[in-house]
């Protein structure tokens, strides 16, 4: 008899402690973070956009997902070393990615300000001189096709 | 207006390089090779037309000239359009290879549907109000025509239509209001200084 209530007991104390174990909590995360700005070629940043974070271990499904804040910001921990990638997108169909190089040393180093050229700020698009540079360089293209086209008929002409 | 590279599905991708590789057939059969130095001008505004930013209220968009290119270059919108979205693509990095494609025929399309439809009305009117009414409707029209175009490909290759046409055609109605008032303009001076450009 003493048995079978000392094994009932039991039982019940496992239960409850099984229904704590739904509490929650939190605690600093010992992980360094990356925090990614996103914005448009115009300029404009891309507030309250999609955001899914890719590990290096799995390339198809993303391990974070969420949005990006009002200045277009967007954070995730990495944990492990490899390549990581981020995607923003907006429902007109524009996406940015960015590609993140994490390395063995950055993950355990977390003195060394040095580790953080691994963040490197990059536009997808020319700016300043350089774009106007490539827009003339276009244009010169183009009209140089055209003046290609006209002398190749003129000569099929003749 | 530029869907990017890595957002449409495989099948669209191939969908959008079908109907491009259609329309640049027929537009280089229907270019008038002699003008071939206004194909490339026309080609350089749209290709230059990307980079000036509009701001509209919190946001801002660029021009895009679909209509005007339609109107003037009727079904060479195709090749004229070709060469100035690879090059944005090459120098600019807006859109991308992969996706020209799509973006060429969503762009193509959209152009060379006011044309078909307003181009014979606007050359053969007299009145220069219905000129610059029609090339209004014309531009605004050419932009509603892509924006809903875009948001198909981009539902088809995701999900739930409506909400995504609907988001980017509204997103986009600004721009179709800005681009009907620069149409208007362009177009009711054409008539005007040089009909001839008008097909």
């Amino acid at each position: 008899m003493l048995t079978k209530i000392l094994f009932t007991l039991v039982v019940l104390v496992s239960a409850a402690s099984e229904s704590f174990a739904h509490g929650t909590g939190f605690r600093t995360s010992e992980l360094r973070a990356i925090s990614l700005e996103f914005f448009y070629s115009t300029g404009e940043k891309m507030s309250y956009r999609e955001a899914k974070v890719f590990s290096p271990k799995d390339s198809k499904f993303a391990i974070q997902s969420g949005r990006t804040d009002e200045a277009g910001r967007f954070a995730f921990t990495p944990d492990s070393a490899g390549e990581w990638r981020v995607i923003v997108r907006d429902e007109e169909g524009h996406q940015c990615e960015a590609v993140i190089n994490i390395s063995e040393e950055w993950l355990t180093n977390r003195e060394n300000k040095e580790n953080d050229k691994v963040i490197t700020a990059q536009s997808d698009s020319p700016e300043g001189i350089e774009l106007i540079i490539r827009a003339l360089l276009g244009v010169s293209l183009i009209f140089n096709l055209a003046a290609i086209i006209r002398i190749r008929r003129a000569a099929h002409a003749h | 207006m530029h869907i990017s590279e890595g957002v449409l599905s495989g099948s669209i991708l191939i969908t959008g390089w079908a109907g491009t590789c259609a329309g640049l057939a027929v537009g280089l059969k229907k270019t008038d090779m002699n003008k071939i130095t206004r194909t490339a001008l026309l080609s350089s505004g749209f290709f230059l037309a990307s980079l000036v930013n509009i701001k509209v209220g919190p946001s801002s968009t660029h021009l895009s000239f679909l209509a005007p290119m339609g109107l003037i270059l009727g079904w060479g919108v195709f090749p004229a359009m070709f060469v100035a979205l690879l090059l944005q693509a090459l120098l600019f990095h807006f859109g991308g290879l992969l996706v020209l494609g799509a973006n060429n025929f969503i762009m193509g399309v959209s152009s060379l549907s006011v044309y078909l439809l307003f181009g014979k009305l606007i050359r053969n009117s007299d009145s220069k109000i219905l000129v610059m009414a029609l090339a209004f409707i014309s531009g605004a029209l050419s932009i509603i025509l892509a924006a809903f175009l875009a948001g198909v490909f981009l539902t088809l290759s995701d999900s739930n239509f409506l909400t995504a046409a609907k988001l980017v055609v509204i997103a986009h109605l600004p721009l179709a209001l800005i681009e009907g008032l620069v149409t208007a303009f362009m177009i009711g001076w054409l008539k005007k200084s040089a009909p001839e450009f008008l097909l």
